[in-house]
C-alpha cells in the first residue's frame, strides 16, 4: 500500500511539473523595432 | 529507515519515467513553437546575373545582384488573430528586396505570411497578402514544421501565389549538420509585375496597359535542418522575361532577370550557427530529456527493489534466539 502511495506520488508531481511548464510556456516578446531592410547589410 | 528510502526512490522512479513520455508527447508539441517575436535577415547574391535596361529595354549583363530577405514577426497582430483562431499563431510581415550592383532598388516583393506557431501549416485571416494582393496560401513557406519528414511538401510560390510540391530528394551533410535536400522547378507561369518598378513613370498598371506580360521560371533549393525545420541554405536558379505588347512588339521578350541566387557566405555561417542552437533545444525535449528521465528512472527502481529486497532479508549480525539454558536434574 505505502509503495502504492509512493508511485502516485511520484506520477503526481511529474504530471504537475509537465502541466505547469507547459501553462505558462515561453514569452511572447514584443515586436522588434528593426525595419524591414532595404539596403544590403554589410554583414550578419 | 532502509524501507523508508526505498520508498523515495520508488517515488523518484516513477517521477523519472512518467516524465520521459510526458515531455516528449505532450510538452514538446506545446512548447515547441516559432517566436512571434522572430527578427531575421538573409542575404542572397547572383553573380554574375542579367537584368533588363528599361530605357533600351534590353538584356544587360551585371556582375551582382543581392536579393535581402527579412522576416519581422508582428507580435501584436498574432495577438489579434490567435483570439479568433484559437491557437497560436505567427504572423511575418517579409520583404524580398532586391538590389542592382550600385545597390538601387530592381524590384521588392512585401509579404504578409500568417500560420500556425507550432505545425507552421497556413492560417487564414485578413492581412494574409503578396505584393498588396490578398493571397490564401496553402503550403508553406520560409520554414518546414518542427521534426521534418523525408517526404514532398506543399510549398507557396509568391511570384504565381499558388502552391506546388517540393520534393524531398535525400539527405546531405552541410557546414557538418546532417540536412534534408528538397528541390521545386515551377514552369514559366505568366507572372503579376511588382508594383514598384525601378524606373520613375513606369508601374505595373502601365506596363500591364500596353499589353507586356512577365514570365518567370525557377528551380528552388533548400537545405533543411530536419530538428528544427529551419533552412541553413537557399539557393534559386530564377529567370524572369517580359514578353510582347507595346514594349516588345512582334512578340518579342527579354530577359528581366536571370540568376543563380546562392546565400552569401557569411549569412550561411550565421544561420548555421543560429539554427545549430535551436536544434539542441528541440533535441533536450524530443530525445536527450526523454531518454535521460527513463534512463534514471530505471536505475532508481532498480535502487529502490535492491533497497527493499535487503530490507526484508534478516540482517547476519542479528542475534541468534538465545538458546535455552539446559537445567540439569538432580540425581
Amino acid at each position: 500500500m505505502r509503495a502504492l502511495t509512493a508511485a502516485a506520488a511520484g506520477l503526481a508531481a511529474a504530471l504537475l511539473l509537465v502541466l505547469t511548464v507547459t501553462a505558462i510556456g515561453a514569452p511572447d516578446g514584443t515586436t522588434s523595432p528593426k525595419p524591414l531592410r532595404t539596403t544590403v547589410p554589410a554583414h550578419p | 529507515m532502509r524501507r523508508k528510502a526505498s520508498l523515495i526512490l520508488l517515488a523518484a522512479a516513477v517521477f523519472c519515467t512518467a516524465l520521459s513520455p510526458l515531455l516528449r508527447w505532450y510538452a514538446f508539441p506545446r512548447l515547441a513553437k516559432v517566436p512571434p517575436s522572430q527578427y531575421q535577415d538573409t542575404v542572397l547574391v547572383a553573380e554574375p546575373a542579367t537584368l533588363v535596361d528599361y530605357g533600351t529595354m534590353k538584356a544587360k549583363k551585371v556582375p551582382r545582384l543581392t536579393v535581402v530577405q527579412t522576416l519581422k514577426g508582428d507580435v501584436a497582430a498574432a495577438d489579434r488573430i490567435e483570439r479568433t483562431a484559437d491557437r497560436d499563431v505567427v504572423v511575418w510581415d517579409a520583404l524580398t528586396y532586391v538590389a542592382g550592383p550600385d545597390g538601387k532598388m530592381v524590384s521588392q516583393i512585401p509579404e504578409r505570411y500568417i500560420f500556425d506557431a507550432h505545425s507552421q501549416e497556413p492560417v487564414h485571416a485578413t492581412g494574409e497578402s503578396v505584393d498588396g494582393d490578398a493571397v490564401r496560401r496553402d503550403g508553406i513557406e520560409y520554414k518546414w514544421p518542427f521534426l521534418v519528414e523525408k517526404r514532398d511538401y506543399s510549398y507557396y510560390d509568391p511570384q504565381t501565389r499558388t502552391a506546388a510540391p517540393i520534393h524531398y530528394r535525400g539527405t546531405r551533410t552541410f557546414h557538418g549538420l546532417e540536412v534534408y535536400y528538397f528541390e521545386q522547378t515551377i514552369p514559366w507561369t505568366k507572372v503579376p509585375l511588382p508594383k514598384k518598378l525601378p524606373v520613375k513613370g513606369i508601374t505595373a498598371d502601365s506596363v500591364r496597359k500596353m499589353g507586356t506580360t512577365r514570365w518567370y521560371t525557377t528551380k528552388r533549393m533548400f537545405w533543411v535542418d530536419p530538428v528544427t525545420g529551419a533552412p541553413v541554405n537557399g539557393e534559386e536558379i530564377h529567370k524572369e522575361e517580359l514578353r510582347g505588347g507595346d514594349l516588345l512588339p512582334g512578340g518579342g521578350k527579354v530577359t528581366a532577370f536571370a540568376g543563380h541566387v546562392k546565400m552569401r557566405p557569411d549569412y550561411v555561417d550565421a544561420v548555421v550557427a543560429l539554427v545549430s542552437s535551436q536544434r539542441t533545444l528541440v533535441l533536450l525535449l524530443t530525445s536527450y530529456l526523454p531518454w535521460g528521465f527513463l534512463t534514471l528512472g530505471a536505475v532508481l527502481l532498480a535502487l529502490s527493489l535492491t533497497l527493499e529486497a535487503r530490507a526484508r532479508r534478516p540482517r547476519p549480525t542479528d542475534p541468534a534466539p538465545a538458546a535455552r539454558p539446559v537445567v540439569s536434574g538432580g540425581p
